[in-house]
């Protein structure tokens, strides 16, 4: 059985959203937990740059924090929340439009504190899983375009140029590359 | 504006989902949402695969720092306890086929005696009061603001800002429907720069938030639709007035 897509899990992070939303640190700490490592993935994928992407996840965190009480969860899971202030913060580093971040740098690293629960973290694994390979199945060219506008926040005229190719064969790659995910996923028992 | 045809809005939803439209191309797709539930409906299906393809990235293990430094932030932070007022009651949701949204006014509120601030917003609903409290000297100012005449032609909203208390409520009426996945976002803005004072939705267009802080340093006020909280505006203000005594 598959956690709904945009749900996620959501008896943990209906928990954490409502702690969030008492104003519960506690609920900061067990989000870090369970999605810290991919939001720096996420974050370092469009960065690649482990400072200012550790910069960006800190300016998440502490905007879901400060956001909480507007969270609306009929507009979206929790997770999926964060990892798109996660995609703005670090598109926003990208195109430099981020505040000077502090000079800390460190070399070492280690996994998160904290044990996250092992069913959400096996479901989360699956169905991660299951998206990347819709994500692979694409040609390449759809992959590169999809890639380039979520990853590098590029619009479809900047693509165009990049890619050199004309703009509707863009704009047809990024619809065509959208439905083909969906129709790989739902076909899979997974919705978004 | 020039009108998008149907043909124009089709090959634009992909690029609509993943937020690659220039503004200009965007405003014109939103605008032909409003009479097209058929491409409304098809960019909020393809909106829902765009944030899975974060998960196609590989995790990375933090810093021993980061979390520390998550958690020094956050307690330097006011908490944030939910306080949500309803401005006015809530009307029936509309029988259109519309977009998903909450349920009832949502804004990002800030600290604020939350008595105080119901009460306010109270009072701004019934347009009373503000009259006794604004002045020359006095500690509360009122602002009223209405929507573009193009693109929020009923919107208003007010503003009261209270000095001593270093807080404002706002309450807004009339604002355009939202499409799934956008949100109403309030941006108080100094010298040209806006600064995010937080997003909300509603099925009835209808919004009361508060804010803290200074908002006599701002000059201008605003409100935009956007699809999803942003740093700053990606979109023209469907409102937008100046934020000047006795309004």
């Amino acid at each position: 059985m598959w956690y709904a897509m945009s749900g996620d899990g959501p008896d943990l992070d209906g928990q954490m959203a409502a702690q969030l939303q008492r104003g519960d640190t506690a609920a900061i700490e067990a989000l870090y937990d369970r999605y810290g490592r991919l939001a720096l993935g996420l974050a370092y994928r469009i960065l690649n740059d482990r400072g200012a992407a550790e910069d960006a996840v800190q300016e998440a965190f502490v905007a879901v924090w400060r956001n909480a009480a507007g969270f609306d969860a009929s507009r979206g899971g929790l997770r999926n929340w964060l990892l798109s202030i996660v995609r703005n913060r670090a598109i926003d580093r990208l195109r430099g439009n981020a505040k000077a971040r502090a000079e800390v740098q460190l070399d070492s690293t280690e996994r998160a504190g904290g044990v996250p629960d092992p069913w959400a973290a096996v479901a989360l694994d699956l169905e991660r899983k299951q998206i990347r390979e819709a994500f692979d199945e694409l040609p390449d060219a759809q992959r590169r375009t999809l890639g380039l506008a979520y990853f590098a926040g590029l619009t479809h005229v900047e693509i165009a140029q990049q890619m050199q190719v004309p703009l509707g064969t863009v704009k047809g790659r990024m619809r065509i590359g959208l439905e083909k995910m969906r129709a790989f996923l739902r076909a899979r028992g997974v919705t978004a | 504006m020039t009108p998008m045809n149907h043909v124009e809005a089709e090959e634009l939803l992909g690029a609509y989902a993943l937020d690659a439209l220039t503004g200009d191309e965007r405003q014109r797709l939103e605008e032909h949402f409003r009479s097209c539930d058929e491409h409304r409906d098809a960019a909020a299906d393809l909106g829902g695969i765009v944030p899975q393809l974060a998960l196609t990235v590989e995790d990375r293990d933090p810093s021993p720092a980061l979390r520390r430094r998550i958690m020094d932030a956050v307690s330097a932070e006011p908490s944030q306890p939910v306080a949500v007022v309803p401005l006015l009651p809530s009307r029936p949701p509309s029988t259109m086929t519309g977009p998903r949204v909450g349920r009832r006014p949502r804004w990002v509120l800030r600290p604020v005696a939350l008595a105080v601030a119901g009460a306010l917003l109270l009072a701004l609903a019934a347009g009373a009061v503000i009259g006794r409290l604004t002045g020359p000297n006095a500690a509360t100012i009122a602002y009223t603001f209405q929507g573009d005449a193009t693109r929020a032609p009923g919107a208003q909203a007010r503003l009261v800002y209270f000095k001593d208390q270093q807080a404002a409520v706002v309450a807004a009426t009339g604002l355009p429907r939202l499409a799934s996945g956008q949100v109403y976002e309030m941006w108080l803005i100094k010298d040209g720069v806006p600064v995010d004072e937080g997003i909300g939705s509603s099925t009835d267009g209808q919004l009361a938030a508060r804010m803290t802080g200074d908002v006599s340093q701002f000059q201008q006020f605003a409100i935009t639709i956007e699809p999803g909280e942003q740093r700053l505006p990606t979109t023209t203000p469907i409102l937008l007035g100046t934020l000047r005594s006795g309004g």
